[in-house]
């Protein structure tokens, strides 16, 4: 009972996210309940729909866990978007300049986006432990620093040739397999929810992840325990950095059909921030975040149905799904801001 | 108890939320006992500049607009906002059985359109300034070109060539020494511009030397100045680029960059502030769409990419059937400029700028404030009408007839101007013209 709790707290929000967007809709003459239908019948009408729904999800399960992972051990480590940047642009170098054979060039990308996006989080984490500074403000100032240098090396080292709106696309045997011809759903999301499944026993399952924990909970008792408190929260800043490069490597080498970062960053750009909400709306838990990412998944692709068969404006879609969303991240704001005022 | 109470409370909540969505989900949509003949559907995909850019997917919508009136055909839009959108939204359309044409507007959905007009060979696709058919050689040779997929690409040489003219004609008329380009990223693309423009001013200068003996002046190798800023988006490099041109005593800079225009325009103002300018010189140029009205009286015309008119012809080609056809003639590409012709129709893409024009332009400025909800428009639309013209009409008369001409001479064959697109003819070419 103790434990479905959240889960119902959370499908009741999912209710009444989901009045609060047809009411919103109301006063602009939109049927709200053709939108949903549209909306839902989009997301997971058909097998095709359901893995776009998936693909649209893989990314932001990952950038869930950092979060998550970060608010488990007291943090409130915003950083999953610069280090998705450099996830990504290491996933770009690996996969489109290093010629290696098959299976291990997808091993080799993978995990030098993760390395990328760890060592990207070492600086705040390092910032944090030594001297105290903030990690919101750290992380932060790294998001912007990581926009600016990925755009750099993007556009000055890494372009296509010709093709200066993006750069060079991984190279064949570093691509995941595409699960489904016409799909954009490729074996990507497998490694993500592996990886998710592991922090999941790492937290509950391991001494370390106790501690990680405990730091979170209460860091005197934790201290009085003798937890080494600076050793958890570099590990919690280290497997978030971790998540963090995943996904950004899950839209170069996981997503087709452009298989390259644009230099805008336009493919990757704000996956990071919507994972903080997707981390609430899955209270903070790395496999409720598998389920709320696939919502968000859901809202993002099925909002094209709602927009073209209902004819709902798009800016309005965005407004119904912002809505939902907020509604949905109440529960788990509430914890937090119980959590701080009780402490 | 209470949390049994607060359980209780919330299952009740979902169960009649349930119940309230559950009636509606499966009601099929009722199908009409007498099908009436329903109008062809045609789906216009944006990149994700979206509505109310006041360029390529504003234009492209107005494209629309104008099928929908001429040929009754319905419209639908369909807006991406990130990038992985262009795959699901271009196939959703496609999915739709009364759409026959989907377009796909810029060419960052080239990729996208290669692979999913693969997938739907019944349907008919469109890109717009996309190199998709070009993706498709690469990738599928086998396939290419594909019948259901055409390009629609446009002569900017040409249109470059006019303006280049125009601003050379302004430098002999103000004895200015030199005209200016601000340039984005290098690409092939733009090389097209850049030496389009450079042969225009050529031109001029060999014109002036004939019919003009007075103004005219040797063409030299710095008298176009031009730069390749390097970025589409950071304005800052467009004002730094253009602000260095007009210390050289530019007449006219031409804007080769997007949205590094109001960089340019920043620049112009400067001087205009600190000199008391109504109206330039200095003036700069537009691109793509007609930016006259950004700053009535200091932009003396844009080189247009009609984008609209490439989603109003092949809208008529999808009518008239000729589609399919033309897309195995052409191998998919479709050019679109000046004096081009499709069986004997003149269909044309390129053009300089008019005061005519500048209406439908004044119009998009004023949907997207209504769709934007932010101010747009510099000045209410008569007092940008007014400005312009009167910019237009304080410049000689023989200046708007030479650039005339030229665009004659273009229709007509009579000259070629050079279009370049590779390495070597760059190279070549700026040895000429500097």
């Amino acid at each position: 009972m103790r434990r479905a709790r959240p889960l119902l707290e959370s499908l009741v929000a999912v209710g009444i996210g989901l009045i609060a967007g047809g009411a919103l809709m109301l006063p602009f003459r939109y049927h709200p309940l053709k939108a949903y239908q549209a909306l839902f019948q989009g997301a997971f009408g058909t097998p095709h729909d359901v893995m776009e729904t998936l693909a649209f999800a893989t990314p932001l399960m990952l950038t869930a866990v950092t979060f998550a992972v970060g608010v488990r051990a007291g943090l409130f480590n915003i950083g999953a978007e610069g280090q998705m940047y450099i996830g990504a642009i290491g996933a770009v170098f690996a996969a489109s300049l290093l010629p290696l054979p098959p299976g291990l060039h997808i091993l080799v990308a993978t995990l030098v986006a993760m390395i990328c996006g760890a060592l990207w989080s070492l600086v705040p984490a390092l910032l944090k432990i030594w001297r105290g500074v903030h990690e919101v403000i750290s992380t932060i100032m790294f998001n912007w620093i990581a926009f600016h240098l990925a755009t750099y090396l993007a556009i000055y080292y890494l372009a296509e040739p010709g093709r200066a709106e993006r750069t060079r696309p991984a190279l064949p045997t570093a691509r995941y397999p595409i699960l489904a011809e016409g799909s954009t759903l490729t074996a990507v999301i497998f490694v993500a929810i592996l990886f998710c499944l592991a922090v999941y026993f790492l937290l509950w399952g391991t001494r370390m992840g106790y501690e990680m924990r405990l730091v979170g909970e209460n860091p005197e008792a934790a201290r009085y325990a003798g937890v080494q408190i600076g050793q958890a929260l570099l590990w919690s800043f280290l497997i978030g950095g971790m998540a963090a490069g995943l996904a950004g490597a899950s839209q170069i080498i996981g997503r087709p059909p452009a298989w390259s970062l644009y230099a805008t960053l336009g493919n990757v750009a704000t996956l990071g921030f919507d994972g903080i909400g997707v981390a609430l709306v899955g209270r903070n838990h790395p496999l409720g975040g598998i389920l709320a990412a696939i919502l968000f998944g859901a809202l993002q692709h099925g909002g094209r149905f709602m927009e073209y068969h209902a004819g709902v404006v798009s800016e309005l879609v965005r407004a119904v799904n912002g809505l939902i969303v907020i509604t949905l991240a109440i529960p788990e704001l509430w914890t937090l801001v119980r959590r701080r005022l009780t402490l | 108890m209470a949390r049994g109470c607060r359980l209780l409370t919330a299952l009740a909540l979902l169960g009649w939320l349930l119940g309230a969505c559950a009636p509606a989900a499966p009601t099929p949509t009722p199908v009409a006992p007498t099908p009436a003949p329903k109008p062809v559907k045609i789906a216009i995909v944006s990149d994700i500049g979206g509505r109310g850019d006041l360029s390529f997917n504003d234009m492209a919508f107005k494209g629309g607009d104008d099928a929908k009136r001429d040929f009754g055909v319905e419209v639908v839009e369909v807006i991406s906002k990130v990038e992985a959108d262009y795959v699901p939204n271009l196939t959703t359309a496609a999915r739709d059985p009364d759409v026959q044409l989907i377009v796909g507007v810029g060419f960052l959905l080239s990729d996208a359109l290669a692979e999913v007009a693969r997938k739907f060979p019944d349907k008919n696709f469109v890109g717009i300034d996309t190199y998709a058919q070009s993706i498709v050689q690469q990738k599928y040779p086998n396939e290419y070109p594909l019948p259901n997929l055409m390009d629609v690409v446009y002569e900017e040489h040409k249109g470059s060539a006019l303006v280049g003219a125009l601003a050379t004609f302004l430098a002999a008329e103000y004895k200015k020494p030199h005209i200016g380009g601000v340039f984005g990223i290098e690409i092939p693309v733009l090389w097209k511009f850049e030496i389009g423009y450079k042969w225009g001013a050529r031109w001029a200068t060999e014109w002036l030397a004939k019919n003009k003996p007075d103004k005219a002046f040797p063409y030299t190798k710095d008298f176009v100045l031009w730069t390749y800023t390097g970025t589409f988006s950071d304005i800052t490099k467009g004002y730094e680029a253009a602000k260095a041109m007009y210390a050289r005593d530019a007449v006219a800079v031409y804007n080769i960059a997007g949205p590094l225009g109001l960089g340019i325009n920043q620049a112009v103002e400067e001087i205009a502030r600190a000199q008391g300018l109504k109206s330039g010189p200095p003036f700069w140029i537009g691109v793509d769409a007609n930016q006259d009205w950004i700053n009535p009286g200091f932009i003396i015309a844009s080189m247009m990419k009609r984008v609209d008119k490439g989603v109003y012809y092949t809208t008529k080609l999808v009518l008239d059937g000729k589609f399919r056809d033309l897309v195995k003639r052409n191998k998919g590409v479709l050019v679109l400029g000046i004096g081009t012709k499709v069986d004997g129709e003149l269909m044309e893409g390129i053009s300089v700028s008019t005061l005519a024009d500048l209406d439908e332009f004044i119009k998009m400025g004023e949907t997207a404030e209504k769709l934007t909800g932010k101010k747009v428009l510099p000045a209410p639309p008569d007092e940008i009408r007014r400005r312009v013209k009167a910019m237009r009409d304080a410049q000689p008369a023989w200046i708007w007839e030479a650039v005339a001409e030229l665009e004659r001479m273009i229709r007509n064959g009579e000259v070629q101007v050079p279009m370049v697109t590779t390495e070597e003819e760059i190279k070549k070419w700026r040895e000429e013209l500097g």
